[in-house]
Order: structure tokens, then sequence, then C-alpha cells
């Protein structure tokens, strides 16, 4: 088989998958409160926080941005996964000359379009109303707090979005992952969730590991390191957005890109590998 | 001799049950050819192992032992598949497609050419009788329209074989009937067409072979006639014999050393009664609408 026709399956399939997902009211639902949740942190302006006012906006929107875009990255990759399977839309699929790798790689990569779509929204709304205040801000305090022209580097908003997206992109892959083994939605989205929480908290282990003498609980420790990735890897907000100084170069943003994407191809051969032998 | 459309040879499934390494055997030493273009129809209870059976045809699911081949080529190998069109039971397609969408959307998984498709796509969608129907929302389609278009979408690559799994369940006699014609029309073209159901009444007239399943085992393999006919008895349908005719040919069956078994009026089959009975409707109707329009 030529691989430029396993290519073609993989985007008839992740397409289909993007077009299945952007109708479910889930995640229409989700992108609402999302924009409207980031679209009221221009009410806290009352409190007059002055060049504060931005941060906060800043912090508000990336932390809306993450939060709901990690559930969305978990129950829409479990949910499109398993209409699949009930439906019986799979069978129908895996009974043409397609391999059961095309038919993940299809499934994530519509999964992952989906989570681009929200990203995008997301960080198109927060730099509107970032702009909108900066530029309110500007008028009431006059130039003295500009530094280059600008007070906020627009740019590192939407690279802040990339990385979200490259983060959302493994979990959908390990989403997809658990899913392949699993007999229930109700497992898959619990499991992942587990995941999320040991992902974001995997410094602690890996301060550990730098505190610890060699032996077999620094080797436990470093096999956890390299099994669970690394979010905090992912959360460069602080660094973005305001300060010139602290600006990562693009080597860092290129190896947490890189960084990602191993991950993303590991968990979906895992997921090959599961599903397999699974019945369909 | 030309290669058989499937082979299987001693084919047995496993399935682990619990977590103690139980095992439910779904499939027991099964032993099966079907030749080209044949109608062949895989029959048996629910549980009976012929949806694992398909699936193993398919390479869904992998067999514990055994080896099944379609074509003279094993299964379970993805380009084994180019030859198969398959249709589910009571498939369940994309909504927001149209049929003729869904179809096309199917070619291409299938890699039909660019410039072959809205060909076969066109061919196939008439050939199931869906061409009015083929622009609107699948959605919108009733059962028998599904099961109609999924049929479509498994014939839109030209396979050698086709698999229909229950392809009638769910569906009215017309409906049916409407299938096994398809179904024929299939065979004419020089397909190989397997099917798997337990609504024995349709299976008898469409099948040229059949297979019977239970528990997994193959029970009874053969041509329908040769399966179902009495074959130390004979029938002689009679019209308008007298009481004094019959009584006298009574006596003559007595003379000749035979011994009349029975006596019983012929009768049409329930599902032939029904479609003959709505065909009569269906002319009466569309006499009538005719005679409106000419007024």
């Amino acid at each position: 088989m030529k691989i430029t026709d396993s290519f073609t399956r993989i985007r008839l399939i992740a397409g289909t998958t993007f077009l299945e997902a952007v109708r479910q009211k889930f995640f229409n639902s989700l992108l609402l409160i999302s924009i409207a949740l980031v679209g009221s942190s221009t009410f806290f302006q009352q409190f007059d926080f002055g060049a504060g006012e931005l941060k906060f906006i800043t912090d508000f929107g990336f932390g809306a941005l993450f939060f709901f875009g990690s559930i969305l990255s978990i129950t829409a990759t479990t949910q499109l996964f398993f209409n699949e399977m009930e439906n019986r839309t799979a069978l129908t699929m895996l009974a043409k000359p397609v391999y059961k790798l095309e038919f993940l790689a299809g499934k994530f990569l519509g999964a992952h379009l989906l989570l681009l779509c929200y990203t995008l929204v997301i960080t198109l709304v927060l730099s509107g109303i970032l702009y909108w205040r900066e530029m309110a801000l500007l008028e009431r305090l006059g130039n003295e707090l500009i530094l280059n022209g600008s007070l906020i580097r627009y740019g590192d908003v939407f690279l802040f979005g990339f990385l979200q997206w490259m983060k959302f992109g493994i979990l959908a892959a390990f989403t997809l992952f658990v899913a392949s083994f699993s007999n229930t939605n109700l497992y898959t989205i619990v499991v992942s969730f587990f995941m999320l929480v040991i992902c974001q908290l995997q410094y602690i282990a890996r301060d550990a590991y730098a505190g610890m003498e060699a032996g077999w609980e620094r080797i436990l420790v470093l096999g956890l390191g390299l099994i669970f990735p690394n979010f905090q890897l992912f959360n460069i907000g602080d660094q973005l957005v305001f300060d010139v100084e602290k600006a990562p170069a693009v080597s860092t943003v290129l190896q947490i890109t890189g960084y990602g994407t191993i991950y993303v191809v590991a968990f979906i051969l895992l997921a090959q590998v599961n599903f397999r032998r699974r019945e369909i | 001799m030309s290669t058989p459309a499937i082979r299987i040879q001693n084919l047995t499934k496993d399935f682990a049950v619990g977590m103690r390494g139980m095992k439910l055997r779904a499939v027991d030493d099964l032993c099966l050819e079907v030749g080209d273009n044949e109608i062949f129809g895989l029959l048996g209870p629910n549980g009976s192992g012929k949806s694992t059976t398909i699936k193993i045809i398919l390479g869904l699911l992998e067999a514990s032992t055994g080896t099944c081949e379609i074509y003279g080529r094993p299964s379970k190998l993805v380009d084994a598949r180019r030859s198969v069109g398959f249709l589910p039971e009571a498939p369940y397609f994309y909504r927001y497609l149209t049929g003729r969408e869904l179809v096309r959307y199917y070619a291409r998984i299938c890699m039909v050419p660019r410039v072959e498709i809205d060909a076969a796509v066109d061919s196939v969608i008439e050939l199931v009788g869906m061409t009015e129907a083929a622009d609107r929302r699948v959605g919108t389609y009733s059962k028998g329209m599904l099961q109609r278009i999924g049929l479509a979408q498994s014939l839109v690559h030209d396979p050698q074989l086709v698999i229909l799994d229950e392809p009638t369940a769910g569906v009215d006699p017309l409906g049916s009937a409407a299938i096994a014609e398809i179904v024929r029309e299939l065979k004419r073209r020089g397909k190989t067409i397997l099917l798997s159901s337990h609504l024995l009444a349709q299976i008898e007239g469409l099948c040229d072979r059949v297979a019977i399943l239970h528990r997994g085992k193959l029970v009874r393999e053969g041509r329908v006639d040769d399966l179902v006919e009495e074959k130390d008895a004979e029938s002689l349908v009679v019209q308008g014999l007298s009481a004094e005719g019959r009584a006298a040919v009574e006596a003559e069956i007595k003379a000749q050393g035979g011994q009349l078994a029975r006596v019983e009026k012929p009768r049409l089959s329930l599902d032939a009664y029904f479609l003959k009975e709505v065909h009569e409707r269906e002319i009466e109707h569309a006499t009538q609408q005719e005679g409106g329009e000419e007024l």
C-alpha cells in the first residue's frame, strides 16, 4: 500500500471526525462558556488594577483556556472514539482496506483539529479583550508604561495558545490510548483526568529526583518522570506576553514541541497495540 | 477449478471471559468453503457464531486457531479486504452527510480513482434504487433506506465478495424483497454474496447454498433444496378433481404399492401473500392516479 494512500485515508477520517465533533452540543457549550468566562474578565476593570489588570486578564484567560481545553481534550476524544464503537461506524470503516493505525491517527487528528479551533477562538477573544483594555489604559495613564511600543506582545498570546494546543494533543492521545482498552466512557474519562493531574504535578517527582541519591528509588522516579510527560514545560505563560527579557528562545519552543510530539506518537502507537486485539 | 471466494479451515475462536482466564468458544473447528459467484447463507440462532465468523473473515478479529482466506489470501491482511464489501447489521452512518456524500466518502476511503468516483457512486446508488433520495441527509432515512445506502457503500469499490450481516433485519417485507432483488442482481453481475440471517423464509428463496451453525459448530451445509426436500416423498398438485376422482387416485396409489401420506392445500408463504396483496394495491393506486391526472 502506498504511503500517500495512507495519508489520504487518515485525512478523510480526521475530516469526518472533526465535522462530527463540531456538531456536538458539548463542544459548542464549552466554547461558549469559555468565551463568556474570558469575556467576563473585563468586568474586573472596576477594580482599577492599572497595568496589573492586563496581567490579571491574561492569567484569567490562560487559566480558562487550560481548564476548559483539558476538559474538552478528554471528553471530546472519549466521545468521538466511543461513538464510533457504539454506533458501529468503526465496523463499517475497518471492514474497508483501512489499517487500525490509520483509523486511530484519523480519530486523533480530528480531535486535535477540534482543539485547534477551540484554542484559536479563545486566544483571539483573549487578544481582543487585552487590546481593548490596553488601549483604555494607555489613554488613561499615558505612554510612560510603554517599553517597546506596546504593553503586550500579542504574538506570545498565540504562542502560549500553541503550546497549550500541543499539551491538549498529548492529553487527547493519552485518552485515545486508555479508550483503546477501556470498555466505558466513564473509565476513560476518570483515568485521563488522573493522568492530567499527575502530569501537571510531575515537577514534584522531578524535584524529588534531583535530591535523591543513586538507587532503585531514583530509577523508579526517573522512570515515572519519563512515562508521564511534564505538563509544566508547556506552562510558560509567565515568561510570555509581558517580559521581553524572559521571552523564550525559538529553540526552546521547538524543543517543547518536539517533546510533545514524541509523547503523542508514543501514545498513539500504544493505543494501536491494544486496538489491534480489541473486538469491534 | 477456480479459487473459492472464502476458504475457512479448522477455525476456532475463543474469547477470554473474566479474570480467571475462562474461555468462551464462539466458533468451534469450523470448516467452510464459499464458491465464486455463489449466494451463500450463514444461518443460526443468536450466539451461534455467525457474526464472529464474519468478523474473522473481515480481519476484524484474529482466529485463535485455524485459517481463513479470501480468494486465496489470508483474510487478516488489509489488502485482502480490497475485494470485499461489507454491510453490518443495523448500520449507522454519519447523519449529517447526504446519501451521495456518504457513498462518495467510502469510495475515497477505498481509494477509488478520482476520475471514476462520480460514475461509481451514481451507478451503485442507482443499483440500490436510491437515486431520488441520494441528496437527502442520512439522518432523514428510514431503516430500509439506511440498509440500501449501506449496500451502496459496500459496493462502491466494486468488490468481488459482498458480505451482508442480517441485511433485512428490521426492514419491512417490501424493503426485504427489494434487497433480495439487489442480491440476485449482484449474482447476475458475477459477485459472490455471503449473507447471515435468521429470517429463514427470505434465505430459502435466495441462497444457492447454506450452512447452519449452532454453538459455533457447523451442523449442516449444502444446497437449500437438498437440505429441505423430503427424499422419500413426492407431491402431486391437482386441480378440479371430484370426490370420485380422488377416491380412484387413492385406490390406484394403493394398487401401485404406494401410500397416500397426507392431502393438503398448496399454500403461499405469508411473505409472498403479503407482497402479492401490496403489489396489487400499488397497481390499483397507480391506475387511479393516472385516471385522476387525465381528468
